[in-house]
């Protein structure tokens, strides 16, 4: 009677603290690629629906959608929707030298993550992996693998919803 | 004798519990066209395409994705 008691509350704090871990975003403080002393951490983002993208350059997936990521920041220049990249090359030169090409006028804010705090933090079971946060910092939806124009185009009618448009 | 076996089974089975999984965002050496399983892109595609046939699962053999066969 005992054991199956303690069983109970063990599967029930279990379930708990994992549900709590999915649901919420990890405390980071990042440097930014481009400036080393510039840091970045989820209080800054707090507030703002906030896409965080986990790549790296070496990632043929990652590059792909690197474009429409640019195009959709675009759209939103009312600074309340944020692209947040974070890099997980073990040389932050080549990070910045593909983004030069692609993101020419430093739309997308992007840190450098060389521990792959994040990624080990999300659990990210595929590259690219991207993750929709609302401006309370709850996960509200994980993607894996990278994002052609048609998920691109649902993700944009969700942001809309969560900036209540 | 049978201890003997015991022992040797033991020994040669030990070694499966030492694997360990790498994740999709730990393959950056694993992704450097070296490590292809050749450096024909043509002959990578046929190569890859037995792989996936053999193993049954999509991806394990590159960056992307993470070998979980769901795309």
């Amino acid at each position: 009677m005992k054991h199956k008691l303690i069983h109970k509350i063990v599967t029930a704090l279990v379930l708990v603290t994992s549900i709590y871990a999915q649901d919420s975003v990890v405390d980071f403080n990042l440097p930014s690629l481009y400036n080393q002393s510039n840091k970045i951490s989820n209080n800054t983002l707090r507030g703002k629906v906030v896409l965080i993208n986990v790549w790296a350059s070496w990632c043929s997936g990652c590059k792909e959608e690197m474009p429409l990521f640019v195009d959709l920041q675009r759209e939103f220049k009312n600074n309340k929707f944020e692209i947040l990249l974070s890099n997980i090359d073990s040389d932050s030169k080549n990070a910045r030298d593909f983004l030069a090409y692609v993101d020419k006028k430093k739309v997308l804010t992007c840190v450098y993550d060389k521990d792959k705090r994040l990624a080990k933090a999300f659990h990210a079971i595929g590259m690219p992996s991207s993750y929709l946060i609302d401006q309370n910092g709850q996960i509200i939806e994980s993607y894996i693998g990278s994002l052609d124009k048609e998920k691109i185009f649902i993700l944009q009618k969700k942001i809309h919803q969560l900036l209540g448009k | 004798m049978k201890y003997l076996l015991f022992i040797t089974f033991v020994i040669s089975f030990s070694g499966c519990s030492a694997l360990t999984r790498v994740a999709p965002y730990e393959k950056e050496f694993l992704s450097q066209d070296k490590m292809s399983l050749t450096p024909l892109p043509e002959r990578a595609e046929h190569e890859g395409h037995i792989f996936l046939i053999r193993e049954a699962s999509a991806g394990g053999e590159s960056t992307f994705q993470g070998g979980c066969g769901c795309r």
